[in-house]
């Protein structure tokens, strides 16, 4: 009669070895293969900065805490670039709806880099066509550039065809934010909403398989 | 007397009609402006089906004040537009403006354009030809 008291070394070898190969098993797993998405090594903090957001009201670093956020920088006089990348964030929220439970669901952030042109009340009217629950910020240029130049986001006022008419050129990328309200990942162009969806889906599995 | 008047108004119907180009556009559509949008875009196809290069040079429409041509261009992440003077479309070969790249802007209208209805552009092209097209406003791409 044997009980684990009258195990022999070997046997305690084995199920050493064993009890090892299961732990690696269950180690961190792998970052995704991403097909659009560019994981930053590590995610970046941001400091606070000062907007407003859709309905006038104070948006700040902690408005980016609990819940993922896709943000996308632009202006609402823009006719092609804006209205293409919004309508393909929009896609990926319904996509993403499809698989997500309300809570879960990643925030759809638009920010105006024209407070000149942009007011929050026109910004509400604008998001909502794209996704009734997309939000919107603007505010003071200091402020717009504190949050701007930690993501790398660049934006400048062209000359447009006529003097009030002046274009922004602007990054075209997507930033996504993880619920610490860090600098998580960044989309570049070309979008595609499918892609974006998938890799999201991966990078969120990722983030709370490994904290 | 009546006879001029008549040929008249027989050029003006012409000119009016502006099918006297080889050139044929088509696939014609206007983004439908979201709320708050000041700018309009309107995107379509023109085929070349001629031994020689041509350009788009000037566009109108009664339905915008004014029709400008640009082209949005991605440059190491930046978004550009850029204004065109012309739009080639070269012999034999075709042109699309499309999201992301060559596009008609327009002011929106006081009124606004919903998805549905129709406006007209009247393409000018450097042989001095014009197509009339018809673009249809869709909510989205």
């Amino acid at each position: 009669m044997t009980n684990h008291r009258t195990r022999s070394p070997l046997m305690r070898i084995i199920l050493l070895l064993l009890a090892t190969a299961l732990l690696t098993a269950c180690s961190p797993p792998e970052p995704p293969q991403l097909q659009q998405a560019t994981l930053l090594p590590s995610a970046k903090p941001i400091a606070d900065f000062n907007l407003i957001n859709q309905k006038g009201e104070a948006f700040t670093l902690d408005d980016l805490k609990g819940h993922w956020t896709f943000a996308f920088f632009g202006y609402t006089h823009c006719p092609d670039v804006c209205p293409t990348s919004l309508g393909m964030l929009g896609r990926v929220m319904r996509r993403l709806k499809e698989d997500l439970q309300p809570d879960a669901m990643p925030q759809g952030l638009f920010v105006s880099v024209d407070p000149q042109r942009d007011t929050p009340e026109m910004l509400a009217k604008y998001v909502a066509y794209f996704y009734p629950d997309f939000i919107a910020a603007t505010g003071d240029p200091a402020e717009i550039h504190r949050l701007t130049r930690q993501l790398g986001i660049l934006y400048v006022k062209s000359a447009g065809d006529k003097d009030n008419d002046y274009l922004i050129d602007h990054s075209a990328a997507v930033v996504l934010f993880d619920p610490d309200g860090r600098f998580h990942a960044l989309f570049n162009v070309p979008h595609d909403a499918d892609k974006i969806a998938s890799d999201f889906l991966l990078i969120k599995n990722y983030y709370e398989a490994t904290r | 007397m009546k006879r001029r008047l008549s040929l008249l108004l027989l050029s003006l119907i012409t000119s009016l009609a502006a099918a006297d180009s080889s050139l044929l556009a088509d696939r014609a559509w206007v983004r439908e402006a979201p709320p708050g949008a000041s700018m309009m875009a309107a995107y379509l196809v023109i085929t070349n089906p001629t031994d020689r290069d041509a350009r788009l040079v000037e566009v109108e429409s009664p339905s915008f004040a004014h029709v400008m041509m640009h082209k949005s261009v991605t440059v190491d992440g930046m978004a550009r537009m850029l204004h065109q003077d012309s739009i080639p479309i070269p012999a034999h070969g075709s042109v699309a403006l499309e999201p992301g790249s060559y596009h008609l802007m327009m002011p929106a209208p006081d009124t606004r354009l919903s998805a549905g209805e129709t406006v007209e552009f009247l393409l000018h092209f450097d042989d001095n030809s014009s197509v009339r097209v018809t673009a249809v406003v869709r909510k989205k791409p």
